[in-house]
């Protein structure tokens, strides 16, 4: 009996099926049983935001492992657009103050492309620091590296639209997205599809549909195939999408919406005869919708679903899937997908709570990519922002910053096929490592530890004694130092590395002296050389912790 | 020796990336361009730092012999029996277990600071160590450190663009885990922290042992080996201490001794190090100094029999390697402690303290006088300030590293007093002391009520005046200026201060003595 025949509750595909229920599968997708405790808790929330803090893995742990899950895929309102944070007066009279430039044309006079970039930009990466347990962020990441863009495509709203079309359905029917995506002004524009005409079909989108987005590339079978699809399929799809264009491109015109539109002029309605590797389907013409006619064709095949299970187990789990990961979670959440007709929550709600997820060889191995590096201590460590909104931005524009520095920058990505570290063998995650990015990260725990960064007027920098103020017994060095690692890296540390953290916040001391020294600082807050004496041990503490190998781990 | 102009980089004409400010304040009247010193390519002078991390009971390391009915009152239950004492001279002994320090002495290697400390002791270990690492006095919070800013003045843009041909090896090495304050400089540390020379940094690559062979195992292998790779200098490191090597067998189970091994192999194998930091903790005596029944036991004594025999086997392999005379180490503390010990057989934190020279190119004498040891005195007291640390400091950086006078001053501080605790290693070592004039100071009436007056006699002189309380706070300044010769009195007024124990330091040109007084509470 294989494998797929022994699933429970298989009922065959259906298209357009409106169950959201998840059937039990293979013992290592089974729901965890186990112990759920902080390990576990942080663990979820580490892979599934970006950094969790004490509190949060306090209430996960709390709350149990399904209500976390549920809170995790909680629906939540769409976020406020972004405002311009860096503009004069009269610099864009088509946005009133206190709104979004996002629903205005451009200005006829100036130039305030770079002003929109970088307050979408700056907006994006405060989402990620405000996120609270809501898997919703991390899944737009995931969708923004499955349908890569770069910042070619210079309109910020273009960008904006792309993301909120994303974030809108960040865990909901993949066919959908893939549909949606396939006509998103900023995808025509980025792969284009706007020049796909009739006549003159352009096969950038046919070709990235098929090798990147959905059936992926399969073992080479021949000339011009590639088992899961073929060039003829390239070419006839191309077809298929002719006649799709945006509107609204740095448009000035407030009457001119920025959308995509169908011009049956320019679409080729003769038939598009696909390759066997889609059952030598014929598409004829069905105008405005057959682009989403060919979406379904593509989703027939199987692959579809394995295809995108092991790009979300690469997102979430671990980058090596050997043979019996294969058939035995990524097939079967294959199938589950298939059988929850592509709805994305069911199956990733069923890793999420799986054996095999929570199993201890997966705590841990994921290298955090840039934004997480450059996050997780923000977040975990409670750093404190200024009240006002307007001062926070250029903060969250400097934090932007310091991503693209390490080659991980939103809306901009390198390649059509996503950031190098989710799908290049042999290196996968390791690709984030070299002596320059560890030069980078480790100038980045200086100064967010030590000097700082003032963009504007305020500085974004950590608290050292803020933070261990949150612990629970901040007074004695060892539980103290045990805590902070524990909250700070997944696994333990060994008891010389741990010997050698103390060491660094009371060399050749007894452990009194960090109580005594600690102490004194409370019962005089004020005093500034106390205060300092004291800060700057805890700032030695962290920039060592933070440049071990084992922080730039998950 | 020549010297030739050197400027590090294309950019030091324009100093674009000097830092503006020295320890956050501003630089006035210095034009940049003459930060950049000139570097004397062929000085090849190394200092290494012993730091002796608690707080070195100094009065029972450097013991003043003519001060023992005081010592039997007010430290009985930890003192060193006289007898047991080693002389270095007539009226200054040695604790028994640091012998190497009256060894090397006799062999003109080795000098004494007595007292060194600064106005208005902090006796918080972060803040006064912050402090000695600085070079601040101890109103200001400086974050670099007094080395780093020595290097700084002339290797411009550091860390960026180094190592480079001309400097392929770390300008300083700390031996242990963290890297060493003294060397923080205005963008980056100047140290290495060097663990041994095989395995450069136990928190980043691990203990060592088995990882285990999970996924994550495989990841944290791969990372620590990158983040390994990173360091720049760990070819160069590994290639000295290859090419070197030791002459003695040095004590293993010493860990002070197994860094100054590694000191010692390292440059014996070529390394272009100017600065060693290495450091043994454990100094903070509060409890069990010494042994209920026997004084010549307990942990400051094992600690400096430590210290003793690292000195003994680094000394002795640099004078086989033929190092002698270009290293030179310097103990250091944050600071010494009470001069009454207390019922636990320890002493709590304290003032002033002596600090040690080794090397061939110290100048073998003690500096300073013996600590005037009251019976009567109170449990705060600490030793009072003779020599300001920074004055050793500065005295290191003209003689050792070749620092101009002026320059000396813009690192630490404007009132900097230059003190001969080194010689020109030339010169044959002449145990004839020098000469000095004789300054007679009294006070009296002493112990006072209202005031006292002070008298003493000098050459014409720069003379500073300082009144201390007890703790080594600074009451005021009695006088600071250059004074005609012959005799001076001051009248110091002390109806507005509580009754307690004060010092006065008098800085008469090169020569310092402190003087305690007394004043009575009312009746």
């Amino acid at each position: 009996m294989d494998r797929t025949t022994a699933l429970a509750g298989r009922r065959g595909r259906q298209l357009h099926s409106t169950i959201n229920t998840f059937t039990t599968v293979t013992t290592d997708l089974e729901p965890y049983a186990g112990v759920w405790e902080q390990a576990q808790a942080a663990h979820l929330l580490r892979r599934t935001t970006f950094g969790p803090t004490k509190a949060a893995i306090q209430q996960a742990q709390d709350q149990g492992l399904d209500a976390t899950i549920l809170q995790l895929f909680t629906d939540l309102p769409l976020p406020e657009p972004p405002r311009y944070y860096d503009t004069e007066e009269g610099d864009d009279p088509n946005v009133l103050p206190e709104e979004s430039w996002v629903e205005a044309p451009l200005p006829e006079e100036g130039n305030v492309l770079p002003n929109r970039r970088s307050s979408l930009q700056a907006w994006t990466m405060g989402l990620l620091l405000n996120e609270e347990i809501s898997i919703r962020e991390q899944l737009c990441l995931f969708w923004h590296n499955h349908f890569a863009i770069n910042n070619s495509v210079n309109d910020p709203r273009f960008w904006y639209r792309y993301i909120t079309t994303i974030r809108s359905q960040a865990w909901g029917n993949f066919r959908q997205l893939c549909k949606d995506i396939n006509i998103d002004p900023c995808m025509l524009r980025f792969l284009n599809g706007n020049q796909n005409e009739a006549g003159s079909p352009n096969e950038n989108y046919a070709r990235e549909l098929l090798e990147l987005y959905t059936v992926g590339k399969g073992p080479f079978a021949g000339p011009g195939d590639y088992t899961t699809f073929t060039e003829q399929d390239v070419e006839a799809m191309a077809r298929v999408l002719t006649g799709w264009t945006d509107t609204g491109y740095q448009t000035t015109d407030p009457e001119e919406e920025l959308t995509a539109i169908f011009q049956p002029d320019l679409h080729d309605v003769l038939p598009k005869q696909l390759s066997a590797r889609f059952g030598e389907e014929v598409i004829g013409d069905l105008g405005e919708e057959e682009y989403a006619h060919l979406i379904d064709v593509i989703f027939v095949q199987d692959v579809v679903a394995q295809h995108i299970c092991r790009k979300l187990y690469r997102w979430f789990v671990y980058y090596k899937i050997d043979e019996l990961t294969e058939a035995e979670v990524i097939l079967p959440l294959a199938q589950l997908l298939i059988d929850n007709d592509y709805e994305i929550a069911p199956v990733l709600q069923v890793l999420l709570r799986s054996n095999h997820f929570y199993s201890i060889l997966n705590q841990g191995p994921m290298i955090k990519h840039p934004i997480q590096f450059v996050l997780n201590p923000i977040r975990q460590c409670g750093v404190a922002f200024p009240e006002e909104v307007q001062e926070q931005y250029p903060l969250w524009y400097r934090l932007h910053e310091l991503t693209d520095n390490m080659d991980m920058a939103y809306y901009d990505i390198p390649e059509v096929a996503g950031w190098k570290a989710y799908y290049q063998q042999p290196l996968f995650y390791r690709n984030w490592i070299n002596s320059i990015s560890l030069q980078q990260r480790s100038r980045y725990i200086r100064n967010l530890v030590v000097n700082g960064y003032t963009p504007a007027e305020v500085t974004l920098r950590m608290d050292p004694l803020a933070f261990i103020a949150t612990l629970d017994d901040p007074l004695e060095p060892n539980a103290m130092i045990a805590e902070i690692v524990t909250l700070l890296l997944p696994q333990p540390l060994e008891p010389g590395q741990l010997t050698a953290l103390k060491e660094i916040l009371i060399p050749g001391l007894p452990d009194f002296e960090w109580t005594l020294e600690y102490g004194n600082y409370l019962g005089n807050p004020d005093d500034e050389t106390t205060r300092q004496a004291v800060q700057s041990k805890l700032q030695d503490l962290f920039v060592g912790l933070f440049n071990m190998a084992e922080f730039h781990l998950s | 020796m020549k010297r030739r102009n050197f400027l590090q980089t294309a950019a030091a004409g324009t100093a674009a990336s000097l830092p503006f400010f020295l320890n956050g304040m501003p630089l006035q009247t210095m034009a940049k361009s003459a930060l950049f010193s000139n570097v004397n390519p062929d000085n090849d002078k190394v200092l290494v730092l012993i730091q002796l991390i608690g707080g070195n009971d100094g009065l029972n390391t450097i013991i003043p012999l003519d001060q023992y009915a005081g010592l039997a009152q007010v430290r009985g239950n930890i003192m060193i029996p006289e007898q047991n004492v080693l002389s270095l001279t007539d009226t200054v002994g040695v604790h028994p277990g640091l012998s190497v320090l009256r060894a090397l002495y006799e062999e003109g290697k080795a000098g004494v600071v007595q007292a060194v400390g600064y106005p208005n002791q902090n006796r918080s270990h972060f803040r006064s160590m912050d402090i000695w690492n600085s070079g601040s006095g101890a109103e200001e919070t400086w974050s670099t450190g007094w080395l780093g800013r020595y290097l700084d003045s002339y290797y411009d843009g550091y860390p960026e663009g180094y190592p480079n041909e001309e400097h392929p090896h770390p300008f300083a090495i700390t031996m242990g885990g963290n890297v060493s304050e003294t060397c923080q400089g205005w963008a980056a540390n100047y140290s290495l922290t060097v663990f041994d020379p095989f395995s450069l940094n136990p928190l980043l690559e691990g203990e060592g042992g088995v990882l285990p062979d999970t996924p994550y195992g495989d990841e944290l292998a791969f990372l620590r080996h990158s983040i390994a790779q990173t360091n720049a200098y760990g070819e160069v490191i590994t290639e000295a201490a290859n090419l070197g090597a030791n002459t003695v067998v040095y004590p293993e189970s010493i860990r002070l001794a197994r860094q100054l091994k590694n000191v010692a192999l390292l440059i014996s194998g070529g390394l272009q190090t100017k600065v060693f930091v290495v450091s043994i903790g454990g100094f903070d005596t509060h409890a069990n100094q010494v042994l209920e029944d026997g004084p010549l036991g307990g942990e400051h004594a094992q600690l400096l029999k430590a210290v003793s025999q690292a000195m003994t086997s680094f000394q002795q392999d640099l004078a086989n390697l033929g190092l002698e005379e270009r290293v030179l180490s310097m103990t250091f503390s944050e600071f010494g402690r009470r001069i009454r010990s207390n019922a636990s057989f320890g002493t709590d934190h304290g003032t002033a303290a002596p600090l040690m020279l080794f090397g061939a190119c110290v100048n073998p004498q003690v500096l300073g006088e013996n600590p005037e040891i009251d019976g009567q005195i109170g449990n705060s007291e600490g030793i009072p300030m003779q020599y300001d640390f920074r004055d050793v400091y500065g005295s290191i950086l003209l003689d050792w590293f070749e620092v101009e006078e002026s320059q000396v001053r813009n690192l630490l501080y404007d009132d900097f007093t230059y003190l001969p605790i080194l010689n020109t290693c030339e010169s044959v070592v002449s145990d004839t002391e020098q000469a000095t004039p004789e300054l007679s100071v009294e006070t009296f009436p002493n112990p006072c009520q209202a005031g006292f007056t002070l008298s003493f006699q000098c050459q014409r002189a720069q003379v500073r005046i300082t009144l201390f309380d007890a703790v080594g706070a600074v009451v005021r300044q009695l006088a600071a200026r250059t004074l005609p010769p012959g005799r001076h009195r001051i009248e110091v007024d002390m109806s507005k201060q509580p009754a307690g124990a004060y010092f006065v330091r008098l800085q008469i040109g090169q020569q310092i003595q402190t003087k305690r007084v007394v004043k009575l509470g009312s009746f």
